[in-house]
């Protein structure tokens, strides 16, 4: 008998055409249902809300007891419309739940059920988000929002004067102009000494140019601000990671030393900085350490150095750990070609090891830029507050807690796009690409 | 050479792992073109022996010397001789952030300070030699496990070497590959390179190999000319191995 290979076909379609092209009428309705539900819960608490209005303006002179500009945001929540949104929410969604725990098993394929289980755990999500917004009109809004919800307060505190900002944008897109040139330049000598491609180039440049832009409007901000804040939290961590990470390798080597004599005080200095608190050590170092010698620092410096130093020993462990998760046959075939113990390293080890390490060391710096708001216990001026600080600052002479959430938003817009970073490189190297450019 | 014309002497040779008698007192002589094929149960000590030749494992007692060093003294530079040693391990360890052609000229450009266009003049002459002109630019992560491993042979070639030490190279690899390995090690111990081989391959042994040696519980317990010791061989645990192998 002839065997004949079969032609190799394409595999079949299991996206989301197939998956829809799988549902009963029933399975499709649950799924719409909910989808539904919560969009029209999300919908309605936003358009009844902005028909109120987010803030307002108040008499200049009136106390917060008698108007705050968060009153129309306080009305709205306290509306007749609002809770009608969330009483039909909270009820369309419960029938809904009932009817997806009843029918799931009986669906007839995977696709089916996934929609049924979908279409219920969206309702879930409805029903959860309507019942805390019925609770919490039962308690006392006006103060909350008072305290809590005077959004004006943050838009006031930026401190980027938006309609006089086209006055100062010579200056910004100068900024941006040196810092793509330069980068085009650095980028693209090593490109064409590595023979690499022309992409990464362009990419690069175009960071270096949204980087000069953001840059060059965070130097217009006005002090004190949340905008001055999030400069001097960017500063306080690139500086940090700068000493941390490269002084963590050289720890790292250091404790992974066959001598004891070098392994000793590497560790110790390690487990120094990993035992004790980082605000004790800020607190030892600014209002102990450096006064008691008479060192002439200043608290801003003191501050990188004490965040840096306890990055190294928390990144030397991330280090160590990548080194060592490489197969000994690594060093073994290096050293028997002949290259020294710190040869191997150098070419063979570190350059592996690195690859290994970024996505946990990504997740160092995330941690060391909400780190940064432990500094707010030294004496910085105002000029040189970071996010915390500059919130703590502003409730202070505001009484206005709005100003926590101003700094809780700051951190948020620099930590989700680093968070987003570490994820795609995680991805990009599990998918088995050696190398994280190009 | 030694002051006696051997390559490589070891004289007592004993090492623990531990409290673990590994090797248990080996005296040993290869001279240049000699193509020595080392055998035994796993666990024998057979590559911890191979590895003592260029001091991977350091032996716990006794002394080896090579080309007139003497490897066990603290004052030799180990890094020189082992330029003059090339070895293949039985996992390849390329490295895998390196090109093949970069995998060669690596050692060749920091450790022996050829420029960078003689380097890459030998790598290519060298991955030629083996039959891998046309995967200069791959990576380890792009090559068959027996195209690797002679990418790894040719890494340790390209050091022009005295001397080369295999560490069951084969056994890594599927059964279809093995041939196109052992291809490029027959031809080099035709071109007369002295060679130290742990392997399983009773085949090669018998083909390519000058002289066998029958290793069991850290000590060499026959040697003698392959054919002779895989066809009659005297000791009764020479003979219980063999027929569980061949």
């Amino acid at each position: 008998m002839v065997v004949t290979t079969p032609e190799a076909l394409s595999p079949p379609d299991r996206g989301i055409r197939w998956f829809l092209s799988n549902q009963t009428s029933w399975s499709r309705a649950v799924l719409a249902s909910g989808i539904a539900v919560l969009v029209f819960y999300i919908v309605g608490v936003i358009s009844v809300l902005t028909s109120f209005g987010w803030s307002g303006t108040c008499p200049e002179g009136v106390t917060r007891l008698e108007c705050s500009p968060s009153d129309p945001l306080a009305e709205g929540l306290k509306s007749d419309g609002l809770g009608l949104v969330a009483r039909i929410a909270l009820v369309v969604g419960l029938l809904i739940i009932a009817a997806a725990v009843a029918s799931w098993r009986r669906m007839p394929n995977k696709s089916a059920r996934e929609a049924v289980i979908s279409g219920g755990v969206l309702a879930v999500q409805a029903v959860a988000l309507a019942g805390f917004l019925l609770w919490f009109r039962g308690t006392d809004i006006d103060r909350f929002a008072r305290n809590f919800l005077n959004i004006s307060l943050i838009g006031q505190k930026t401190g980027i004067a938006w309609d006089t900002v086209s006055g100062s944008m010579g200056s910004v897109a100068g900024l941006m102009a040196t810092w793509a040139a330069v980068t085009a330049a650095l980028v693209g000598v090593y490109a064409w000494l590595r023979k690499a491609g022309l992409r990464l180039v362009v990419y690069s440049t175009l960071i270096a140019a949204g980087a000069g832009l953001l840059w060059g409007l965070i130097r217009l901000a006005s002090v004190p601000s949340f905008v001055k804040g999030a400069q001097n939290t960017l500063v306080l961590s690139a500086a940090g990671a700068a000493l941390g990470f490269s002084l963590g390798l050289l720890l790292a080597v250091f404790a992974m030393s066959n001598r004891a004599v070098v392994r000793a005080p590497a560790r110790i200095y390690i487990n120094f900085f990993r035992g004790t608190p980082l605000i004790w050590q800020i607190m030892f170092a600014g209002v102990g350490f450096v006064p008691a010698l008479r060192l002439d620092l200043d608290m801003y410096t003191i501050a990188i150095l004490v965040l840096g130093l306890n990055l190294a020993a928390y990144s030397s462990e991330v280090y160590r750990a990548g080194i060592q998760s490489l197969e000994r046959g690594q060093i073994e075939a290096s050293r028997t070609l002949g290259l020294s113990y710190f040869q191997s390293m150098r070419y063979v080890i570190v350059p592996q090891a690195i690859r290994r390490v970024i996505p946990p060391l990504l997740n160092e710096f995330v941690i060391l830029i909400k780190d940064t708001s432990l500094v707010s216990v030294l004496g910085l001026t105002v000029a040189q507050k970071e996010l915390l600080g500059i919130g703590r600052d502003i409730y202070s002479s505001s009484f206005d807690a709005t100003a926590w959430l101003g700094a809780a938003a700051g951190y948020l817009i620099i930590t989700l796009p680093m968070i987003g970073v570490v994820t795609i490189v995680e991805r990009r190297l599990r998918s088995g690409l050696t190398s994280v450019i190009g | 050479m030694n002051e006696d014309g051997t390559l490589v002497r070891l004289e007592g040779i004993h090492k623990w792992f531990d409290t673990l008698h590994v090797l248990r007192g080996i005296d040993q002589k290869i001279v240049p073109q000699e193509v020595v094929v080392l055998i035994g149960p796993s666990g024998s000590g057979k590559s911890t022996l191979l590895r003592t030749i260029n001091v991977l494992e350091e032996p716990t007692e006794g002394k080896v010397f090579f080309d007139g060093m003497d490897l066990t003294d603290i004052r030799t530079n180990l890094n020189e001789a082992r330029t003059h040693m090339g070895m293949v391990f039985q996992q390849f360890n390329l490295f895998p952030h390196l090109t093949a052609t970069e995998n060669i000229t690596l050692a060749l450009i920091k450790v022996l300070k050829l420029s960078k266009q003689e380097a890459l003049e030998r790598a290519h002459s060298q991955l030629r030699h083996v039959g891998l002109s046309d995967k200069t630019d791959s990576y380890p992560s792009q090559l068959s496990g027996g195209q690797q491993q002679r990418v790894a042979i040719a890494r340790s070639l390209a050091m022009r070497p005295k001397l080369m030490l295999f560490d069951e190279v084969t056994s890594a690899l599927d059964p279809e590959l093995v041939g196109e390995v052992l291809n490029v090690m027959q031809e080099l111990a035709a071109e007369g390179m002295t060679m130290v081989v742990v392997t399983h391959e009773m085949g090669f042994a018998r083909e390519v190999g000058t002289r066998l040696l029958f290793m069991d519980e850290g000590i060499i317990v026959e040697e003698g000319d392959p054919t002779h010791v895989l066809t009659n061989p005297e000791h009764a645990r020479t003979q219980s191995f063999l027929s569980q192998v061949l």
